[in-house]
């Protein structure tokens, strides 16, 4: 169980260019949990997603997972629970290493890093299953670059990688927004298909208002620091984009472009 | 030319340590460590102290390895304890450890004698053969640094540090700790410029306060050189440690090419800017040759497996 209490996180407290990107936020994310989150710029997502990862350190409250305070670790300290899809492809890979050094890194995480070779035979024949069920051939370029491959390959090893420690947590932080609709739709399987096998608690920012009704069990719409909307499983399942879109400008907010967007195509 | 090739040699192997620990931090951790200038220095003369005071020419080596490392330690501190960035915390190492060296050396200049080092042995010997025994002494050195480093690499740590380097922000996400492995490249990186200091100092007999100066940027025109001829990469080991030995030791050979052709010891540095200058020239210039030819490769390559490509 994941658990916030009475977040603050405010950027230069007391000063003229004060920012309080999270107001009063308490929100209780139950084990295996699949939450997605929407809200306007602004709105305080990738604050919240920065909070449970330990990127940022709240102002005041406490972050507690699975029954210890974390508030006090650093983002490489949780990184043993917690996993992070970035929302740029780059962002989650090291390019200029090959597959199989990323796969390696990723292998490690959560123990002590020591002086045992980071690449052996038997780790590579796990690298090698786990990347084969993508089915991009990637079993066979371990030792490529990671900047050889295209964003969506890119985000997909992220994946992998996300998930190769079984982590409790995943937060996919816009993980689809620089992809292209054809790639979005194979990282988006991929997504659902992880989130089942792992069984962690996931909790993923969208501005695919699509995505985030269709997606999870809870649907948290945010503004302005708080949350402002929380609806379990059957409330979303009857909620429309329209009534979504209405829910977010009703507390004042304007919808941004790319969600607009969608509504009229939809 | 074999005379060229020697004193290419017993100059050049001791700066390969030296210009390793400069690629660690210049390359590997995207950085600039100017720690490096003195620290030089301060292994040289912890090496001389120690041999002047009797110890066992290995064991001063150890200590010149030792005393160069800890003053990189203490740049990774001002730089994480003083919030500064690892330039400028080594900016002022570089010049705070000058009055220390002095210090330490109690004299400008502490010559060592004859007796007592790695290389002392080979008196008796001609010239040529000493220069030859001596370059041998020191490649094997050298060949057990590169190999050493080249297989900490490979370990979970070199991979962590690696890392660190080309994307931060993910190596923390995977559970990196980036500040540890700023300390731990430091100190690497400072204490390789003290060892390859023992070496010079025990080779040339002295120690001197000045032989640290343009370290830095003779190990970045090395590295650069060297990536002319090795194109190394993240994941490319045995290549990394390939572009350090060639591109110093073809450093080393234009310096001692200048001076043969009769150019005066001081317009050395002159020397080594240009080598810079060349070598980011070169780099710039021949880039677009270097791309074709990797292209070619790759298109080679994919013909012979077919991948699957992903619209992007």
């Amino acid at each position: 169980m994941l658990r916030l209490d009475d977040i603050d996180l405010i950027y230069n407290a007391g000063r003229v260019d004060e920012v309080v990107a999270l107001r009063n936020l308490s929100v209780t994310f139950e084990r295996g949990q699949f939450v997605t989150i929407v809200g306007t710029n602004g709105a305080g997502k990738s604050s919240l997603i920065q909070t449970i990862s330990g990127a940022a350190r709240p102002t005041r409250g406490r972050v507690h997972l699975d029954g210890r305070d974390v508030t006090r670790l650093p983002d490489h300290r949780r990184a043993g629970w917690i996993a992070r899809v970035f929302d740029d492809p780059r962002a989650g890979t090291a390019p200029e290493l090959s597959i199989e050094d990323n796969l390696a890194l990723a292998m490690a995480r959560g123990r002590a890093r020591g002086l045992r070779f980071a690449v052996t035979a038997r780790r590579r024949a796990v690298m090698r299953e786990h990347v084969a069920g993508l089915g991009l051939g990637l079993e066979n370029r371990l030792a490529d670059r990671v900047g050889l491959l295209s964003a969506g390959q890119r985000q997909s090893l992220t994946m992998v990688m996300a998930a190769l420690s079984a982590p409790s947590v995943l937060l996919l932080d816009e993980h689809l927004a620089a992809l292209d609709p054809g790639t979005t739709a194979t990282v988006l399987a991929l997504t659902t298909e992880l989130v089942r096998e792992l069984g962690a608690t996931t909790v993923m920012v969208t501005h695919n208002m699509d995505h985030a009704l269709a997606l999870g069990d809870r649907l948290l719409v945010m503004s302005r620091g708080r949350v402002i909307a929380d609806y379990d499983g059957t409330e979303k399942s009857e909620m429309t984009v329209g009534g979504l879109i209405d829910r977010i400008t009703g507390a004042g907010d304007a919808v941004s472009d790319r969600s607009a967007l969608i509504e009229k195509v939809a | 030319m074999i005379q060229v090739l020697l004193d290419m040699l017993v100059t050049g192997l001791p700066l390969v340590p030296v210009f390793l620990g400069i690629y660690t931090v210049f390359r590997l951790r995207a950085d600039f460590d100017l720690t490096v200038e003195g620290s030089f220095v301060l292994g040289g003369a912890v090496c001389a102290l120690t041999l002047v005071h009797g110890w066992p020419s290995w064991l001063a080596l150890l200590a010149g390895m030792a005393g160069a490392a800890a003053a990189g330690a203490v740049t990774a501190l001002i730089h994480l304890l003083l919030r500064v960035p690892v330039l400028l915390a080594g900016l002022v190492m570089s010049i705070g450890l000058f009055s220390v060296n002095l210090h330490v050396l109690d004299t400008p200049t502490l010559s060592l004698g004859t007796e007592g080092t790695l290389f002392s042995g080979f008196g008796s010997l001609s010239g040529r053969q000493a220069d030859l025994a001596t370059s041998g002494v020191m490649a094997g050195v050298v060949a057990v640094v590169l190999v050493a480093f080249g297989l900490f690499l490979r370990t979970e740590l070199g991979l962590a540090l690696r890392a660190t380097g080309v994307n931060a922000r993910m190596a923390r996400s995977q559970g990196v700790n980036d500040r540890r492995l700023t300390v731990l490249a430091l100190v690497l990186a400072n204490g390789l410029a003290g060892l390859g200091a023992s070496l010079a100092v025990q080779y040339q007999g002295y120690a001197d306060v000045n032989m640290g100066g343009g370290t830095f940027v003779a190990g970045v025109g090395a590295v650069l050189l060297g990536e002319l001829f090795v194109r190394p990469s993240g994941s490319k080991l045995v290549r990394i440690v390939g572009c350090v030995l060639v591109g110093t030791l073809a450093y080393r050979l234009v310096l001692v090419g200048a001076l043969r052709v009769g150019l005066p010891a001081g317009d050395l540095r002159g020397v080594t800017a240009l080598t810079l200058l060349v070598a980011i020239a070169a780099e710039r210039y021949l880039g677009a040759l270097g791309g074709l030819t990797r292209t070619l490769a790759r298109t080679a390559r994919s013909a012979r497996t077919p991948i699957r490509q992903e619209a992007a």
